[in-house]
């Protein structure tokens, strides 16, 4: 009795890998409601819109067939449990080709994990925070399924100092929120101010909670000490409360800071208070190429929308399938180990609305998270909110993501 | 300009303080009269603002939608009498406390189907372009805040002092079962006070929600600082809660910029415990003798 129920329990499971086998499944989680909503929400429709796109075409091939995306959904509400619940749930599936997504910090620490075990691919898009690949480094991880695909915040902050120090500021005032994310963005922008040689003076480091509203002693305690720009690190609808409050005190000095600064919620509530303020971004919604025009147009048209809440989560997730699917293509399977072999070692370049990605990642390094890093400086540009959109912050940033939109080259 | 730093501080704080004052308010009325609280209030501020966004998104224009906002509040507090509060205590019971917080849970994931999640701006034709009055900024919105939690709260004081249905209220107040065999309907008094309790829930959720923009977790922030408020100022007094309310506030903000702002939360739970461990009555309470 007992070997027949095996018997059964065997064929069952057979027949359904069997069935499975014809499209390739892929898991989106992010935050879809909530506070990190437009980041969540924007990667997981960029996402859609690319393999809606291959799917239209067929599909991928995969050595003698095509095979479709299937898409798995899961709305972590930003919270580090749930991350973490479905994380389990996704490492229990046994066909699951890997998955896309993750926007914050915490998040990551809390779910990935359990992916790591089971050596399931996953591609972090947009979550920026370091932590999310130094924590394999630092535990020394021989062989890594985890790879990113976002500007991660070394490359922020360090861009975020840089500008500071190219405007001759040499006071600056850093604010970030309690989150996992605002205070490891404090440490590298702390971090890279030593790094680039010490030429700016902290004059305030101040913290703020999630849901604060009022700002007042944080800015003033900015103000009193002289600071010439604020440096902020902070992820929700509380960086547009600093703006107001700024606005508020008649304080003029810019605002420079991670890349959630571009979110349609800073830039809705913050309204005029936001103009000029900077951040590092990978993408501007701006039809500078003809494959950005194409992208822009695609997601206004399928979300009936004409502005993209975060144009950089929407256009890393269209990359990010892309990728995936070259990997998939290459690796003439489905199964997820073998994905992740094919995605340390891309050997065809994939063009995508960001760039034209050659050779994205490599063969993991415990010494160096790089290896697993898609971006590096000169695919990111300085962004500037103006009257309720990003636009370029450096016009010389413009024209040369339009050249090389004609002469791809990674550096 | 430094000289302005400590009345810039005390000033802003105290806007803050003025919004938790206002929600801590609710629960004074109804303490008074029924000694329940609804625990849910802060839902209830949540919603107001939801319901009179919705009336503003329909066309609505801002003068308009206040009332049917307000009339909203009041209508959800005798909801909330009627189904969580008057059978417990015509039982003489303590479920109102399980079922007030269930009915805030209820209304929480109502405003989630019904709203979303997200943290949406309020639009208000008062302006937050702020003014420099004596080397201090404040925007017209703050002050408009200001403005409104003293007219409300003045309102319904008078409206206690000097009207018949008001001395009924603080006749319940004072003694229930003295002012029912005076004739005084106390299931009455008590609908009124949920009512006046909904109305200024109302009130706070149309003020601060253009501060702090419109989302599900809008309150929770403001409703555990508002207990605060209402436990050290005691429950017996309006006034009393605004006073805590306006010193907590000051409080918070001035030890975010003298010890670091992560210590912001600090004072109100210390202020808590004192309360608690020095004067359970509150500063403003006064000490019951029940005579059996």
């Amino acid at each position: 009795m007992k070997r027949l129920f095996v018997a059964m329990a065997l064929v069952g499971l057979l027949a359904v890998q069997a069935f499975a086998a014809d499209t390739i499944k892929i898991a989106i989680t992010g935050p879809f409601t909530g506070g990190s909503a437009p980041m969540g929400a924007s990667m997981r429709d960029g996402a859609k819109v690319a393999i809606a796109e291959i799917n239209a075409a067929g599909g991928v091939q995969v050595g003698n067939r095509k095979m479709k995306f299937e898409v798995i959904e899961r709305d972590d509400e930003a919270k580090n449990e749930r991350g973490s619940l479905i994380a389990q749930e996704l490492a229990s599936m046994s066909d699951l080709s890997g998955v896309i997504g993750t926007v914050n910090t915490g998040v990551c620490l809390a779910g990935d994990k359990h992916l790591k075990e089971k050596g399931i691919t996953k591609i972090i898009t947009p979550a920026a925070g370091s932590a999310s690949m130094t924590q394999w480094s630092k535990a020394g991880v021989k062989d890594l399924s985890i790879f990113r695909f976002a500007a991660h915040d070394g490359i922020q902050s360090g861009m975020v100092v840089e500008e500071a120090i190219n405007r001759k500021f040499t006071k600056v005032a850093i604010l970030y929120d309690s989150t996992n994310y605002g205070v490891s963005g404090r440490d590298d922008l702390l971090n890279q101010i030593k790094a680039q040689g010490n030429k700016l003076e902290v004059v305030a480091n101040e913290k703020f909670n999630i849901g604060d509203k009022d700002m007042t002693a944080q800015l003033v305690r900015a103000r009193s000490g002289g600071a010439q720009a604020i440096l902020i690190w902070g992820i929700g609808p509380e960086l547009a409360a600093v703006a107001n409050g700024m606005a508020k005190l008649g304080m003029k000095e810019p605002l420079i800071g991670g890349w959630p600064l571009s979110m349609s919620n800073y830039i809705d509530n913050a309204g005029k208070n936001g103009n000029g303020t900077l951040m590092p971004q990978t993408f501007i919604e701006e039809p500078i190429t003809p494959r950005a025009k194409k992208f822009i147009e695609a997601y206004h048209k399928a979300y009936n929308v004409t502005r993209i809440p975060s144009p950089v989560s929407a256009a890393q997730g269209y990359d990010a399938v892309y990728i995936f699917a070259a990997a998939v293509k290459q690796a003439k399977s489905s199964d997820t180990h073998k994905i992740k072999e094919a995605l340390e070692d891309l050997r065809e370049p994939v063009p995508g609305v960001i760039a034209i990605w050659q050779k994205p990642f490599s063969k993991w390094d415990p010494a160096n998270e790089e290896t697993h890093e898609a971006f590096r400086r000169a695919q990111v540009v300085m962004g500037m909110v103006k009257d309720g959109h990003v636009v370029f912050g450096n016009d010389a940033d413009r024209q040369r993501l339009t050249k090389s939109a004609a002469a791809p080259k990674r550096k | 300009m430094t000289t302005s730093i400590v009345p810039q501080l005390i000033v802003s704080g105290a806007m803050m303080g003025l919004i938790y004052a206002l929600v801590a308010y609710g629960f004074q009325l109804t303490y008074a009269t029924s000694r329940s609280i609804n625990f849910g209030q802060g839902e209830l501020v949540m919603v107001s603002a939801f319901f009179s966004l919705t009336l503003t998104k329909l066309g609505l224009p801002y003068w308009l939608m206040i009332p049917g906002g307000l009339l909203f509040g009041v209508v959800l507090g005798l909801f909330v009498e009627r189904a969580a509060v008057r059978l417990a205590l015509e039982q003489k019971s303590e479920g109102w406390v399980l079922l007030t917080i269930i009915m805030g849970l209820f209304f929480f994931s109502a405003a989630e189907n019904i709203w979303g999640r997200d943290d949406q701006p309020f639009p208000t034709p008062i302006t937050s372009d702020a003014l420099h009055v004596l080397g201090i900024s404040i925007t017209p919105l703050e002050i408009s805040v200001a403005v409104g939690v003293f007219t409300i709260m003045g309102l319904i004081e008078l409206f206690k002092r000097t009207t018949l249905l008001g001395k009924a209220f603080e006749a319940v107040s004072v003694d229930r079962d003295a002012a029912e065999l005076m004739g005084i309907s106390t299931t009455h008094t008590v609908m009124l006070s949920y009512g006046l309790s909904g109305l200024s829930a109302a009130v706070a959720g149309i003020l601060v929600s253009p501060i702090t923009t419109v989302g599900p977790t809008m309150a929770s922030v403001l409703v555990l600082k508002a207990f605060s408020v209402a436990v050290v100022a005691g429950l017996d007094s309006g006034f009393g809660v605004v006073l805590v309310g306006l010193f907590l506030g000051s409080l918070e903000s001035l030890t975010s910029y003298y010890v670091g702002s992560g210590w912001r939360e600090a004072p109100g739970l210390v202020l808590l415990i004192l309360a608690l461990a020095v004067r359970p009555t509150g500063v403003f309470g006064k000490a019951v003798i029940r005579k059996v």
